[in-house]
C-alpha cells in the first residue's frame, strides 16, 4: 500500500511517456526506408550543461533566452522534464539522384559534402531532402505520442542544437530535443518564467520590429511616422536602416562565450572532472 | 436508400464505394492533423490536396509509370512501377507539399541546406531580389528544383507524420511515397510546392502495401483477376457440353433414354 503525492507521480510518469514517444518515433513510417534515427533520453544534471550553453546562447538572441528560462526555472521546481534527443545523419542520400538539395546528382553531392560539410548554428549540412523529411516524419510520431498520452511535449531546435554541440549522439548531422512535461497546462507555451524576463516595452519593440507595417502611419508621403507610443504625431519617430556595429560585436563575443563553454565542457568530458559551473 | 453495405471486393463496385466514402472521411481528417502538426516557428509551409476516384488515381498511376521510365534512376524504376500498382489498389491519395522551402525560407542561418552559419549557400543558387526569391522560372533540370531550405523542408516531415498518425489510429493502411509526390506534383497537385509526398491509403483485409512479390507491377492481382478472365472464357470453350440432354458425370449412352427407364 502506498499513497503518490499525483503531480509527483505525474512527474515521474513522465520518463515512462518519453519511453512511450522513443518507441513511436521508432515505428514511424519513412520514405527512403533507411533514416538511421538515433535517440537519447536524458534526465536531470546531465541536462545542467544544455541549459547552461542555452543562457549563454540566450545573452543575445531571444529564443534561446526563452527556452534557457523555462529550463532553468522547471530545474528550480524539481520538474525539470525528460528530454528525448532524436537525429540522424541526413547527409547520406538514398541516390535518388531528385536535384532537391541543389546538386544534379547524388553523386555530386556527396563529392561537395566529402569536401565541405560544414555547421549552422543548429546542423550540419548540406543535407539530403528526403532524409531531412523522414526525420520530420519520426520527430512528428514522438510528439503525436506524447500528445496522445496528454504529456506537455515541444520539440525544440535549441535543445536539439546544444546537445549535438555538447557532443551527444555523435555523428548525426541533425538533432532536435523534446522535453515530455513537466505536467501542466502549456508549460512550453505563454510561460511563466518568462513573464519576468522582458517587460512590457521589450515586448512591444518586439512586436514592432517584427512587424513594423503594423505602425506605420500614412506612407504616400515617402518616409512614413513610425507610431511608436500614445500621441506618435508629437516628436514623430522614424524608420532608418542601418549597420549595427555594437549589435555585431556583441553577436560575435556571445558567439565566442558560447564556444568556450562548449569545449569547456566537452573538454570536461573526456577529463570525467567535475564540470565547473561558474560563469 | 436504408442501408449502407461494404466489402471490398469487386473494386468500384457499390460495396466498395461506400467502403471509400468512409476512407475518404479519414483522408479529411488526415489532412487537419497535418495542418496541426508541430511547424519550425509554428508558421504554416505546408499545404494538402486529395485525389480520389478510379479515373483520377488512374492519370496519377500512369504519371508514375513514365517516371519509371523516362526520368527516374534505374534504381527507382521498380519501386515507381510497384507503387503505381498501389495507387490502383488504393482508396485515395493524399498529398502534402510545402510551399515555403524553395520561396520563402526559414533564414534562420540553421546550417541544414549548405553548413554554413548563414543562408548563402540557399540564396547563391536561387534567382531572388533582395533576398526575395523569384518563383516565376518554374524550368527544372532536375526532379525537384533545389536547393531547398531544409529547415522548411523538415516541416514537411511533421505534416506526413500527424497524417499517417491518424491513418493508423484509424486503422486506415497508408504509405508516404515519394513517387507518388512527383507524379502528383506534375499534374498540379499542391501545385504552390516544389516537393510534394503522396500518401495513399486503403481499407483491405490485407495491407495493399506490405509484402510485396518480385515484379509487383505485373503480379499485383488486378492482372491475376484479368488472367483469370482471359483464360477462363477459352478453358470453358474445351470441355462443353449440351447440358440438358448429357451430364459428363454419368457414365455412357444416351443419358435421356435412361432416365426414362
Amino acid at each position: 500500500m502506498a499513497v503518490y503525492e499525483g503531480y509527483e507521480a505525474a512527474n515521474e510518469h513522465m520518463l515512462i511517456v518519453a519511453k512511450a514517444c522513443a518507441a513511436a518515433a521508432a515505428k514511424a513510417p519513412t520514405l527512403t526506408g533507411k533514416l538511421g534515427l538515433r535517440m537519447e533520453i536524458l534526465t536531470g544534471e546531465d541536462l545542467e550543461p544544455m541549459i547552461q550553453v542555452l543562457e549563454t546562447l540566450g545573452k543575445t538572441s531571444a529564443f534561446q533566452l526563452h527556452d534557457a528560462t523555462a529550463y532553468r526555472a522547471y530545474k528550480n521546481d524539481g520538474v525539470l522534464p525528460p528530454v528525448l534527443l532524436l537525429g540522424a545523419d541526413l547527409t547520406q542520400p538514398p541516390l535518388w539522384n531528385c536535384g532537391g538539395c541543389g546538386f544534379p546528382t547524388c553523386g555530386e553531392y556527396l563529392k561537395y559534402v566529402s569536401k565541405n560539410k560544414g555547421v549552422g548554428i543548429g546542423a550540419y549540412g548540406p543535407s539530403c531532402l528526403w532524409k531531412v523529411i523522414d526525420l520530420g516524419i519520426a520527430c512528428d510520431h514522438a510528439c503525436a505520442c506524447a500528445a496522445q498520452h496528454r504529456a506537455e511535449a515541444r520539440i525544440m531546435f535549441s535543445m536539439g542544437a546544444v546537445s549535438m554541440f555538447l557532443g551527444r549522439l555523435e555523428g548525426c548531422s541533425f538533432l532536435l530535443g523534446l522535453p515530455i512535461g513537466p505536467v501542466g497546462q502549456n508549460r512550453w507555451f505563454d510561460r511563466m518564467p518568462w513573464t519576468k524576463v522582458i517587460n512590457y516595452e521589450q515586448r512591444m519593440m518586439t512586436q514592432l520590429s517584427g512587424a513594423p507595417n503594423l505602425f506605420f502611419a500614412f506612407s504616400g508621403g515617402g518616409k512614413p511616422i513610425l507610431k511608436t507610443k500614445p500621441r506618435w504625431w508629437e516628436e514623430p519617430t522614424f524608420m532608418k536602416v542601418e549597420k549595427d556595429e555594437a549589435f555585431m560585436e556583441a553577436m560575435a563575443r556571445g558567439q565566442a562565450d558560447v564556444y568556450e563553454k562548449i569545449m569547456k565542457y566537452r573538454g570536461v568530458l573526456d577529463d570525467e572532472d567535475v564540470p565547473d559551473k561558474k560563469d | 436508400m436504408s442501408r449502407i453495405h461494404v466489402n471490398e471486393w469487386p473494386l468500384y463496385s457499390p460495396s466498395d464505394q461506400n467502403k471509400k466514402e468512409n476512407v475518404l472521411l479519414v483522408a479529411r481528417l488526415m489532412v487537419n492533423a497535418a495542418m496541426t502538426a508541430p511547424f519550425t516557428g509554428g508558421v504554416q509551409d505546408c499545404e494538402a490536396e486529395i485525389a480520389h476516384g478510379q479515373m483520377e488515381l488512374e492519370k496519377i498511376a500512369r504519371e508514375m509509370e513514365r517516371l519509371a521510365h523516362q526520368e527516374a534512376p534505374k534504381k527507382l524504376n521498380k519501386p515507381f512501377l510497384y507503387e503505381a500498382a498501389m495507387v490502383r489498389e488504393s482508396d485515395a491519395v493524399v498529398f502534402m507539399g510545402n510551399f515555403r522551402a524553395r520561396n520563402t525560407p526559414m533564414d534562420a542561418g540553421c546550417g541544414l541546406c549548405g553548413g554554413e552559419p548563414d543562408c548563402s549557400f540557399f540564396y547563391e543558387r536561387v534567382s531572388h531580389l533582395n533576398g526575395v526569391v523569384d518563383p516565376t522560372d518554374r524550368k527544372r533540370s532536375t526532379a525537384i528544383n533545389g536547393p531547398l531550405c531544409m529547415l522548411r523542408a523538415h516541416d514537411l516531415g511533421y505534416a506526413v507524420g500527424s497524417a499517417m498518425w491518424i491513418a493508423s489510429t484509424h486503422f486506415v493502411d497508408a504509405k508516404p511515397c515519394y513517387s507518388v509526390g512527383l507524379a502528383g506534383r506534375n499534374l498540379d497537385f499542391c501545385m504552390n510546392s516544389e516537393v510534394v509526398v503522396g500518401i495513399l491509403i486503403a481499407v483491405a483485409a490485407k495491407n495493399p502495401y506490405a509484402d510485396i512479390p518480385p515484379e509487383y507491377h505485373l503480379t499485383n492481382m488486378t492482372n491475376m483477376v484479368d488472367g483469370l478472365r482471359k483464360i477462363a472464357v477459352i478453358t470453358r470453350q474445351v470441355p462443353n457440353h449440351p447440358y440438358m440432354v448429357f451430364d459428363p458425370t454419368r457414365k455412357s449412352g444416351d443419358q435421356d433414354e435412361k432416365e426414362e427407364e
